[in-house]
């Protein structure tokens, strides 16, 4: 297992080197630049070449790279253009609530899609499972703008029972913390369970036609001790998959939900900072989304040594 | 400059200027029939967060917003856009290229040193030499500023400048505690702790949650408030969610009402809005060193085929006026007797048979891809198509925006520009004669108009400055620089238990005498 982990660890280095490469390359190529958006209403040239040069953007591109990659090499991800903030900071400052909103919507994912995903499958062609099936195409296809106004109208606005935007911190305020969380933690959740409903229904019904199912049975294990003990364990590889994949997206991709509830995380800061050509702050987050995706994925290399341990042997 | 008109007339004078219903002028926030009270936090939204506390680095207006109750400018605004004392008790003007400002006594920055003349000649040296800051353009006419005593400067100008007091009304005339910007150096744009002067204390700035203010409980200005405990600025980027916060009591103003929402609000017994009309000038600039837009006559034809009632009533829902020119309605200067640019598509089509383009031509015009903007740029493009012209939409990001305007990379280009107190600051960086970098995108050159626009920097007399404004205004009608959309209002929302908001038409929101029923 340390050797896959070594292995794995290794494998990043070229694809983060390419990621930021790609990202710093197409940054420069996009036209904008950051001097013209922070000063729009400065008229004075001067003003305007000082702050360039002060700045390293005068420089070729491949020097900016090199000296980018230099100092990411000492632990220095430079300071924002806009603010002049250490990038480290914006960023780490952003990271806690994303990272809090991706284990909340992953938990109520988990919740909603186990049991509907499980019963669809044991009551497969019943009224249940079109019922599962008509929720994971709601799910599926409901934008996730749409759903947050519309939890926001029904919960916030009608109810009044949660509040409608903002951010607090459930490890400062534990209780005020997750009811800020909760409409946005339901919004990305709702997508996600639809997602991991259709996959954990078609994994269980996979699994529950092998051999090892009908010995089980034959053994006369009760119907609840044959999925708890023998399918399940079997039908998890490809949901583990999917939230490998998904957690990243989670962490980096919530942009609109963000957006609509206010929330200070990763994506709006990556959105905000290509709108301003930010180019220290954009490679900075946009680094850090790599190795979340990268860390996923590890993550999910040894949950499929854990749950199959043929893996682990090969 | 005295002023006999109320807040109120002033406010129906510029609708009936512009034809606009300024249905939301409910008396409630804005005149204060009870007594005020202290106490309590006033909680309010804007869309973005700050990008900076020090005024002289500053290059939003968020920024501005919150500035107005931490700093003090120099002068101030009245609700017709005079200038107020403010810092300065008065002012005098011996000669065009001297200003003698006295100082008012007595006032301290929240960090306890006093306010004095050195105070405000090192402002004015920080704005014109530090690297960063972004005032440089505005001080520029200020050669160098003398301490006559403890309590007066003054400044020696390069050349007259008639628009300089009105420029000293926002950020160019804050002061910071030289002390606090000495000591802070670059931390003092995260942290504005005892750098004011206003009726208002920077308590703290938690980055992407909120920004709290406090009551300064020892202003220099005794009549009326501060009132209010503490403000709380927080962002709300999502237009709807801030509308719900408000409606629902989570939040007591936001900065802007979206047009679209403005006929639902004002139905709302939960919330009042106050129309602000604002400074503001959105146009179109055409690009005159090249094809299509260098000849005049096609500019025209443009003009002739669109129809501007009919824009500002189906895309701005009259939230706004049609515009004649660069000056807005709330201005001294505008001249109510120069129409806008009446649609007339025979003058259209002789226009482009004049510039030799008998059957139309095309062009792509460049505009942020934002809603409204995308709208306006599909009635634009409509309009033109039934005068034979065919316009391609380029939609773009503020930031290519900008960098296409500055590099001339466009044939017709959206520009919103947030407007100046003076005229001055909505005209003479856009139309004079420029080298290399400056606003003038259109790159327009014209001798005449240079001379017009020197002459009214040089004149202090207002109704002669107002002539030259005129002046400029039918010259800019016939030439086209850009073509001039809307002067849009910008509408705030308030909980009804605010009171005694003072709505100034430069937008920005000063809560010294705002109080919580």
């Amino acid at each position: 297992m340390g050797r896959l982990v070594l292995r794995r660890l290794g494998a990043t280095v070229p694809v983060l080197l390419l990621v930021t490469a790609g990202v710093f390359a197409l940054l420069h190529l996009t036209p904008g630049d950051p001097i013209d958006v922070m000063m729009a209403e400065s008229v004075d040239a001067e003003v305007k070449e000082n702050l360039r040069r002060e700045l390293g953007l005068d420089r070729p591109l491949y020097v900016q790279y090199a000296a980018w990659m230099g100092r990411l090499l000492r632990g220095d991800l430079g300071r924002s253009i806009r603010n002049g903030e250490p990038v480290v900071e914006s960023v780490s400052r952003r990271l806690r609530p994303s990272l809090e909103l991706a284990l909340l919507a992953m938990t109520v994912s988990l919740v909603i899609a186990f049991p509907v995903g499980i019963v669809c499958a044991v009551r497969r062609n019943t009224p249940i499972d079109r019922a599962g099936a008509t929720f994971a195409v709601f799910g599926i296809c409901m934008p996730n703008f749409l759903l947050a106004l519309l939890l926001i109208f029904f919960f916030g606005v009608t109810l009044r029972w949660l509040p409608i935007s903002g951010y607090t911190d459930p490890l400062e305020e534990g209780w005020n913390g997750l009811r800020s969380l909760v409409l946005p933690a339901v919004t990305l959740g709702l997508a996600l369970a639809a997602v991991v409903t259709r996959t954990l229904r078609s994994s269980v019904l996979e699994a529950l036609a092998e051999d090892y199912v009908r010995t089980a049975r034959a053994k006369g294990l009760s119907e609840w001790r044959v999925i708890q003990a023998h399918v399940l364990k079997n039908a998890l590889i490809p949901v583990v998959t999917v939230l490998g994949l998904q957690l990243g997206t989670l962490i980096g991709g919530a942009v609109i939900t963000e957006y609509v509830f206010a929330l200070p995380g990763v994506g709006r800061l990556v959105v905000d900072a290509v709108f301003a050509r930010d180019y220290p702050l954009v490679q900075g987050v946009v680094l850090l989304i790599a190795v979340g995706f990268i860390l996923s994925n590890l993550i999910v290399d040894v949950l499929y040594g854990w749950i199959d341990p043929r893996i682990r042997s090969r | 400059m005295a002023s006999d008109v109320s807040r109120r007339d002033f406010l129906l004078m510029c609708a009936v200027a512009s034809g606009a219903p300024l249905a939301g002028l409910d008396p409630g926030p804005a005149v204060a029939a009870d007594a005020p009270k202290k106490g309590g936090t006033l909680r309010v939204a804007f869309y973005i967060e700050a990008a900076t506390m020090d005024p002289h680095l500053s290059g939003s207006k968020i920024d501005r917003q919150v500035y107005h109750n931490i700093y003090e400018p120099l002068v101030t605004l009245d609700v017709r856009l005079g200038i107020k004392p403010g810092l300065a008790e008065s002012w005098q003007q011996p000669d065009p290229k001297t200003l003698i400002l006295k100082l008012r006594r007595g006032v301290k920055f929240h960090d306890g040193t006093e306010f004095n003349a050195e105070a405000a000649r090192f402002n004015f040296n920080r704005m014109k030499t530090e690297p960063k800051s972004v005032r440089k353009g505005e001080v520029a006419s200020i050669d160098s500023v003398d301490v006559v005593d403890a309590y007066s400067i003054k400044l020696n100008l390069k050349r007259p400048d008639a628009a300089l007091l009105a420029t000293l009304t926002d950020r160019a005339g804050m002061m910071v505690s030289p002390k606090v910007a000495q000591e802070r150096g670059a931390e003092l744009e995260r942290n504005a702790k005892g750098a004011g002067t206003g009726p208002f204390e920077f308590v703290e700035w938690v980055k992407d949650d909120h920004i709290l203010i406090k009551r300064n409980e020892s202003y220099w200005n005794r009549q009326g408030g501060p009132y209010l405990d503490r403000v709380r600025y927080r962002p709300i980027p999502d237009d709807t969610v801030k509308l719900q916060s408000l409606q629902t009591g989570e939040i007591d103003v936001m900065d802007y009402v979206q047009p679209r929402d403005v006929a639902a609000v004002k139905a709302d017994r939960n919330v009042v809005v106050v129309d602000v009309p604002s400074l503001a000038d959105f146009a179109y600039q055409l690009n005159h060193a090249r094809p299509p837009f260098n000849t005049k006559a096609l500019r025209q034809a443009v003009a002739y085929a669109l129809d501007l009632e009919q824009i500002v009533k189906g895309v701005w829902l009259n939230v706004g006026v049609p515009a004649n020119g660069p000056i807005p309605p709330t201005s001294w200067a505008y001249d109510r007797s120069i129409p806008p640019i009446r649609r007339d598509l025979a003058k259209s089509k002789a226009r482009l048979a004049e510039g030799g383009q008998p059957n139309g031509f095309a062009f792509t015009m460049t505009t942020n891809n934002i809603p409204i903007n995308v709208q306006e740029a599909e009635v634009i493009q409509a309009q033109l198509r039934e005068a034979g012209i065919t316009m391609k939409i380029k939609l773009v990001d503020s930031a290519t925006l900008i960098s296409d305007g500055n590099n001339k990379n466009f044939e017709m280009i959206s520009y919103q520009w947030s407007g100046r107190p003076d005229p001055d600051g909505n005209t003479y960086q856009f139309y004079k004669t420029t080298q290399g970098t400056s606003l003038n995108w259109s790159g327009i050159s014209n001798p005449q108009i240079d001379a017009l626009l020197d002459r009214t920097r040089e004149v202090a007399n207002q109704a002669e400055r107002k002539k030259l404004f005129s002046d400029l205004t039918k010259i800019l009608q016939d030439e086209l620089p850009m073509v001039f959309i809307v002067h849009p209002i910008e509408p705030k929302a308030f909980s009804p238990k605010v009171r005694g908001y003072e709505p100034i038409p430069d937008g920005m929101m000063r809560f010294k005498d705002v109080w919580l029923q």
